[in-house]
């Protein structure tokens, strides 16, 4: 595998309606520049297809080569890409992390929830690491994979996150991941306990 | 990737369909407080219990609202009592049940069960002594429960030990009659008793344990009429396979939560992980019943022709899963029909439609046996060892465990209702269809040598 030499590496983000082939089109523009995807995130919502990629190239280029490369194998009318390059201090910035949790709100939906939620987790300095939402109807489900510091209590913020769901009659559930990989996988219980143990001991 | 689906039915489970745990119960080895003196032994227990289980309830509540899981109970089963009666008196019996009540209540847990006798194969005289103790032991403590093992399949059913327990379930039943004979709920006869049972009132410890270990009883029945009831919404016509399969992948979601639980109370409290038995024990609250599942299978009226069908389904479908999903299951995993604790169950006796009889025949499929079953107040001794000894050669003979918990209601008559209150819920007093006739065969005494299949070396 290529080295992932900062100097070389870069963040690439795709907006674009969805259809066949898009991720073909974007890696092949990669690879045509002699470069390798070292880091992908993809999916599509309500018919619009994102992906998030981190991809090193051997040979010093330009953001602007990148995305004009990518956007030539696609209709440029329809497409959003931006290139950045990749700062190698970022993941180290990142903030502290804890037990990661899930988060959910069930109910039917209000305007605003988002902003009122995302408020609270930002003044308690709880990161978002992931966060997905369905629509059924007006029913809507919130689901946010949220890493809550250890310096705070658990019970606190659920209770404070209940009181401030409650006027909207959304449902909020706050639970340590570790239970929905339970439910969700095969593999032996002591291997996922086994699991956050080291990476707390990190 | 965790799907948002599966997140939701997660969460749904927890908060909707009553999933809980229903017991984290620490196994505590006793045997090596015995001694000459009672005093000494006494102080010895207080001690290592409060040693072993001082943090038990702490550290399950920080792992309830770690998980958002709801632990209900938190328990203590020990070693045979019996052993630290060896050399003792009757008076001694009693004070080893109440100092065994009082170190529950330090470390606050609701039961401690153990005040066990094993006696299958024959009688010492510690056991006797238990035995012959448990009126006073009973009706004198809150939270202590016992159980005597009168037979297992290696070793045949112990006829003299089930007259000689008959007859103390009356002197229990007597010594509380002022709660309608309460104490007799806390007493379970069993063939084959487990060891590693985590539910009361039959949780003991057994010698091939470690001397502490956490076992987690997890339990579910609402879960399962849910995911029963889901199936059927969205296919009417849906065949039985379809439905135990159903209730098998429910199981294996129910069974993993309970060894997440375990394993981390385990390694919290510096202890060996047990078992995970997973077992759907109701309560009398409407949603959270084992019956309710057999008329969300098609079972109108429990009791009817096709029930004891719908126990075998339901009982192994729980086990398949549970099997699936852990190595670690042990204990009853299965399905309880304790009368008294299921409101569909007690209705169904009520109506008429589920008599003794049947729920004799449900036993021999179901993972306990005649579990919490009220009878009249002048119930003989030889009916009641009659109606074990049926019981118990059913677990004997087909290799599993069979319990009896019976109350026999001093002044009360068949018909009439009987309501101990909370988890023990309330019932009907049970009518025998034949109460009499079988008497000089109970008195015979001896034992009922093993069985063919027991003769498996």
């Amino acid at each position: 595998m290529r080295r992932k030499n900062s100097n070389f590496r870069f963040v690439i983000s795709v907006l674009a309606a969805d259809r066949v082939g898009i991720l073909r089109d974007i890696s092949s523009a990669v690879s045509e520049l002699n470069g390798n995807i070292d880091g992908l995130s993809q999916t599509v919502v309500e018919g619009y297809f994102t992906v998030t990629l981190t991809a090193s190239f051997a040979n010093r280029l330009a953001e602007d080569d990148i995305r004009r490369k990518i956007l030539s194998r696609m209709d440029p009318e329809r497409i959003s890409v931006f290139v950045v390059h990749h700062d190698g201090t970022v993941a180290a910035r990142t903030p502290a992390s804890g037990d990661r949790y899930i988060l959910t709100l069930t109910g039917r939906d209000r305007k605003g929830v988002v902003k009122l939620v995302t408020t609270y987790l930002a003044s308690r300095k709880i990161n978002i690491e992931d966060w997905f939402m369905d629509m059924k109807g007006d029913m809507a489900s919130y689901v946010g994979e949220v890493a809550i510091p250890e310096s705070l209590d658990i019970r606190m913020v659920h209770e404070e996150l209940t009181g401030l769901l409650a006027p909207t009659g959304l449902r909020v559930s706050l639970q340590h991941e570790n239970i929905f990989r339970a439910t969700g996988e095969v593999g032996p219980i002591a291997s996922i306990l086994d699991v956050n143990r080291k990476a707390r001991s990190l | 990737m965790k799907k948002t689906s599966d997140i939701l039915a997660t969460v749904r489970m927890l908060q909707e369909e009553n999933l809980d745990v229903r017991t984290v119960t620490m196994g505590i080895n006793l045997n090596d407080c015995a001694g000459r003196g009672m005093p000494a032994v006494l102080k010895a227990v207080r001690a290592k219990i409060k040693a072993r289980a001082g943090s038990l309830v702490r550290i399950c509540d920080e792992i309830s609202i770690k998980y958002g899981l709801s632990i209900v109970n938190k328990r203590l089963a020990v070693s045979p009592a019996s052993v630290l009666l060896e050399g003792h008196q009757h008076a001694d019996a009693v004070k080893l049940a109440q100092a065994l009540d009082q170190a529950a209540a330090d470390v606050k847990v609701d039961l401690v069960g153990g005040f066990t006798a094993l006696v299958q194969k024959g009688m010492t005289p510690g056991e006797e002594t238990l035995i012959n103790a448990l009126p006073e032991a009973l009706s004198s403590t809150k939270r202590v429960c016992a159980s005597v093992n009168v037979g297992s399949t290696k070793a045949g059913l112990n006829v003299d030990a089930v007259k000689l327990v008959s007859r103390r379930v009356l002197d229990i039943a007597a010594a509380t009659s002022r709660f309608h004979g309460f104490g007799c709920a806390k007493l379970v006869v069993f063939v084959n008793i487990p060891e590693d049972n985590p539910f009361m009132a039959g949780a003991y410890m057994g010698h091939g344990e470690p001397d502490c270990v956490i076992n987690v009883g997890v339990s579910g029945p609402g879960v399962v009429k849910r995911a029963v009831d889901r199936i059927i919404a969205q296919q009417p016509d849906c065949t039985l396979d379809t439905i135990a399969e159903e209730v098998k992948h429910t199981a294996f979601r129910v069974t993993r939560t309970g060894e997440l639980i375990g394993r981390e109370a385990a390694r919290k409290l510096g202890v060996s992980f047990g078992v995970v038995d997973v077992s759907l024990a109701p309560t009398p609250r409407v949603g959270d019943s084992v019956g309710e599942i057999y008329q969300s299978m098609g079972v109108r009226a429990i009791g009817a022709p096709g029930t004891t069908a719908a126990v075998a389904l339901l009982n192994d479908a729980v086990k398949k899963g549970g099997a699936f999903a852990s190595s670690s299951v042990g204990g009853l995993s299965g399905a309880f029909i304790p009368v008294m604790e299921d409101h569909a169950l007690d209705k169904a006796v009520a109506d008429g439609t589920l008599t003794l009889e049947k729920l004799e025949a449900m036993t021999a499929v179901c993972s306990v046996g005649l579990d919490m079953i009220l009878l009249p107040g002048n119930t003989t001794a030889e009916t009641i060892s009659g109606l074990i000894m049926d019981e118990a050669v059913i677990g004997i003979f087909n290799n599993k465990t069979t319990g009896v918990r019976l109350i026999p209601v001093p002044g009360k008559k068949t018909g009439q209702r009987v309501n101990f209150g909370g988890l023990f819920g309330s019932g009907v007093v049970c009518n025998v269809a034949c109460p009499r006739g079988a008497e000089d065969f109970v008195n015979r005494g001896g034992h009922i040598p093993a069985p063919l299949r027991g003769l498996t070396n």
